[in-house]
């Protein structure tokens, strides 16, 4: 029982640091209707700035975090800009989008392993590794504050989403982007807005997820889980991009845990054909139907 | 005798009911009008008939068969097509390639014949099921072209096409289907009253012609009271009046509707 | 120095990836769906086809058929379940599925797992690549030329327009996506005897985007410009090794760049057809004639 509750806690914990990245997703799909595939080269470069920050420049942790975030959102804002803002003033077809962001993404990639190599690096020790102990269980500190960093900054996220008028304007744009821009929103700046703020918590994430494991250019191919986490959730819904990133993180820990780690990956792209076939809108997603 | 009869005809889009227990008829080989404030449901109707929406209730019959079920190629195929109030051409083919392309429902070749005549000299493939049905179509997208006098802009791209010429364009892409029954969406907005004058004979035209039935949503009331033999008035989602041309004209709650009474709004 | 041997190995390897891109060519270029799972069928195809000749002895080109039909099969069921679904939702379902066979293949022992299948007979040779290109670009062509072929372009035009002139649109998109599986199976069936062994890595996602984005290059609506495109997009590279690493970069900047500044492509949905060629040459007797007349 204890091993279960074990497996739980871990699920949570990387639950959550999906869910940092998973919202990015959202948010991007929520005003401009298109996976935004190059947001994990978004997040494999946080985890690059925060490593270099740490290592080269020595700065202490929280300072080379939030840095790290920044950087990120800088980047998000700038392939934005290069990437997609054309497309978007030639009102070009969603898939365009799409095929830019993967064209984006496999540059990323491509240059860090062109430049400073495909080596896997780990971060200098941050946190000890020895584990809190409570009972029988053992909980590492690094999951530990992997949970309640991410916590933080969704909640924060949901409150500004939620309860300022940035964030209402951010709602309203993602509900009508023509009809906002007639009542006055800067959308240009609201989707600058988005992608920043997904760039940020992108940022974070890299961060958290190099100092768990390592760092290295395929990193992305990990983020790809936190996006199977937002369709699961419902695209577009941050709420559904929480919940559906700590089922998935849940689901993952469980099933490396009593079948076997080889199937871990193997599971979460299983359900994501599962979802798409039995409820595509997601779990928290709303059904529409299209007028002609 | 009717070609289509529309009963108790209901949609809802969540709790908005855009049409409500609408009846009528359609009489086989006539123009029928379908008139209506904006909003009314008329476009809705059309996305029913044709089976692009699916119906929330009542029943719609078209040649005696029932086909409220039915999914919109297979209703296509039965003898209704239409014309959209957004023009909505093949954009980037030309003129001949839009006609062309809507024109295989005359033929019959599979896919398995097309791949082995494709390619193969004339002289082996002339019995050939493909290169004759091929040959067929061709002829048929020519004749049509003719017949609206679209053949000499066979190889413009249909978007580069004057807008018109467009609604002209999709007539003649509907019009390869051999259709029963044609469904025409507000066919002369943006038009001149000479270019609208022209549809008009268009129309009737075309209805001689191809011998089929006319269904038309359109705001320009000339057009209307010219050639239709029945109106249609819908207001709100339900049907408000039904009538011959006259009769609708003097229709008190029609001019209400239409005036914008006041009361009933 | 480029020997015969190396140069005949490019050669090869364009061609056998010519299938897959054909494939693709047809369900992106001319029916408009997008898919980022191609090297799952392709990694069917070639497994399948290894286990054929392995396993059963079956000969060469039957069990690089089976290949094919296989991955026809699963790309079948993937329609049914999956081509109904609106907007961007059935590429993220063929990336999905793309993964899911890779990851799955990573764990059957049965085919050497993640360390890979070695030791397949060599049974690809220039000429049977050459052979099957050209059938399966005359196939295409004519599929394409047909009323079928300008069904699945009016899918890809305008989709609500093609149902109400009495195209089944899902029927017609799954023929495209069955007929471009197979092709890509059949890629997957030659690459594995060309290479001699087969390793799930190979089919990665990078591998399926790599696939789609020499669609566009060559241009959406055109099989001269998949053929020109794989040409250049996986030659090129192979000729200059020494900028392996810079490969990848260099087409995530192109990909962007078409999105960006030429989203028709190199060619532009044109063909360049014998016609063309034709009258090219006609052209340029007349322009003789008259200058000669002067």
């Amino acid at each position: 029982m204890t091993g279960f509750i074990q497996q739980i806690i871990n699920g949570l914990s990387i639950g959550s640091v999906y869910a940092l990245m998973a919202v990015g997703y959202s948010l991007v799909y929520s005003i401009m209707n298109f996976s935004n595939f190059a947001h994990g080269g978004i997040i494999m470069f946080g985890a690059y700035f925060g490593f270099f920050f740490m290592t080269l420049y020595k700065f202490p942790f929280s300072i080379a975090f939030i840095a790290s975030g920044i950087c990120a959102a800088l980047m998000a804002i700038l392939v934005e800009r290069v990437a997609y803002k054309p497309l978007r003033d030639r009102r070009a077809p969603f898939l365009y989008f799409i095929i830019s962001a993967m064209g984006v993404s496999i540059f990323l990639e491509n240059i860090i392993i062109a430049t400073i190599g495909p080596t896997f690096r780990t971060y200098p020790e941050v946190f000890s590794t020895q584990p809190i102990k409570i009972g029988n269980m053992a909980i590492g500190r690094i999951d530990l504050t992997m949970f309640i960093i991410s916590a933080v900054f969704l909640v924060l996220l949901i409150y500004l989403i939620d309860y300022t008028k940035i964030g209402k304007a951010i709602q309203a744009t993602s509900f009508n982007m023509k009809a906002s821009a007639l009542m006055g929103i800067n959308t240009d700046f609201i989707i600058l807005l988005v992608f920043g703020l997904g760039g940020f918590l992108a940022g974070l994430a890299g961060v958290l997820f190099g100092m768990k494991y390592t760092v290295y250019p395929q990193i992305g191919n990990i983020t790809l889980k936190s996006f199977i986490a937002a369709v699961f959730g419902g695209l577009g819904s941050l709420q559904g991009a929480v919940i559906g990133s700590v089922l998935l993180g849940i689901i993952e820990t469980i099933t490396s845990g009593y079948i076997s780690s080889q199937y871990r990956d193997l599971i979460a792209f299983v359900l994501l054909i599962f979802i798409l076939v039995v409820r595509p809108m997601g779990l928290m997603g709303k059904v529409t139907e299209d007028k002609a | 005798m009717n070609i289509l009869e529309v009963n108790g005809l209901t949609k809802q889009f969540g709790g908005l009911t855009a049409v409500n227990d609408v009846t009528f008829d359609v009489e086989r080989g006539s123009i029928t009008g379908l008139i209506g404030p904006n909003g009314a449901g008329k476009t809705t109707i059309f996305n029913l008939v044709t089976g692009v929406y699916k119906v929330s209730g009542g029943k719609i019959v078209f040649n005696g068969k029932e086909i409220q079920n039915e999914e919109a190629y297979k209703i296509a195929n039965m003898g209704i097509t239409r014309t959209f109030q957004n023009i909505r051409l093949f954009k980037k083919l030309t003129v001949y390639e839009n006609i062309l392309t809507a024109c295989q429902y005359n033929a019959n070749y599979s896919l398995f014949e097309a791949m082995i005549f494709g390619l193969v000299p004339k002289r082996f493939k002339r019995n050939s099921r493909f290169y004759r049905e091929e040959k067929q179509l061709k002829e048929q997208a020519e004749e049509l072209m003719e017949i609206l006098g679209l053949e000499d802009r066979k190889n413009f791209i249909a978007n580069n096409l004057p807008y018109g010429l467009q609604r002209r364009l999709e007539i003649a892409r509907a019009l390869a289907l051999r259709p029963k029954l044609l469904l025409l969406d507000e066919p002369a907005a943006g038009m001149n009253p000479d270019e609208t004058e022209k549809l008009t004979e268009l129309i009737a035209f075309v209805r001689d012609k191809f011998d089929l039935s006319v269904l038309l949503i359109e705001h320009h009331m000339d057009l209307v009271m010219e050639i239709c033999d029945k109106i249609v008035v819908l207001n709100f989602g339900c049907k408000l009046a039904e009538g011959t041309p006259k009769e609708i004209q003097q229709n008190p709650e029609v001019q209400k509707a239409y005036l914008g009474g006041g009361n009933n709004a | 120095m480029l020997s015969w041997y190396y140069l005949k190995g490019i050669i090869m390897l364009a061609g056998i990836y010519l299938l897959p891109v054909l494939g693709l060519s047809l369900l992106t270029g001319f029916t408009g769906l997008f898919s980022f799972g191609h090297a799952g069928f392709m990694a069917i195809g070639g497994y399948t086809t290894a286990f054929m000749m392995m396993k059963l002895k079956v000969p060469f080109i039957p069990a690089i058929l089976i290949g094919g039909l296989f991955a026809a099969l699963f790309s079948f069921i993937i329609g049914k379940l999956t081509l109904k679904l609106k907007g961007d939702y059935f590429c993220i379902a063929t990336l999905g599925f793309g993964e899911a066979i890779r990851l799955l293949l990573d764990n059957i022992q049965y085919f050497g797992g993640a360390r890979g299948w070695p030791g397949l007979p060599l049974k690809t040779t220039l000429t049977t690549v050459i052979i099957i290109d050209i059938i399966a670009v005359i196939l295409l062509r004519n599929i394409i030329r047909s009323r079928h072929g300008r069904n699945m372009i009016a899918v890809r035009e305008e989709e609500l327009a093609s149902s109400i002139i009495g195209i089944d649109t899902f029927k017609y998109k799954m023929i495209s996506l069955v007929i471009s599986a197979f092709y890509a199976g059949v890629g997957g069936g030659l690459l594995g005897t060309y290479l001699g062994f087969l390793q799930p890595k190979i089919f990665s996602l990078t591998r399926s985007t790599e696939l789609t984005i020499i669609v566009i290059f060559g241009g959406l609506g055109s099989l001269t410009g998949s053929v020109v495109g794989t040409i250049l997009l996986i030659a090129l590279p192979e000729i200059l090794r020494s900028f392996a690493n810079w490969r990848l970069v260099v087409y995530g900047v192109i990909v962007v760049f078409i999105m960006i500044a030429r989203p028709e492509g190199l060619m532009g949905g044109k063909e360049l057809s014998f016609d063309i060629i034709r009258n090219l040459f006609r052209k340029r007797v007349k322009e003789v004639k008259a200058e000669g007349g002067k």
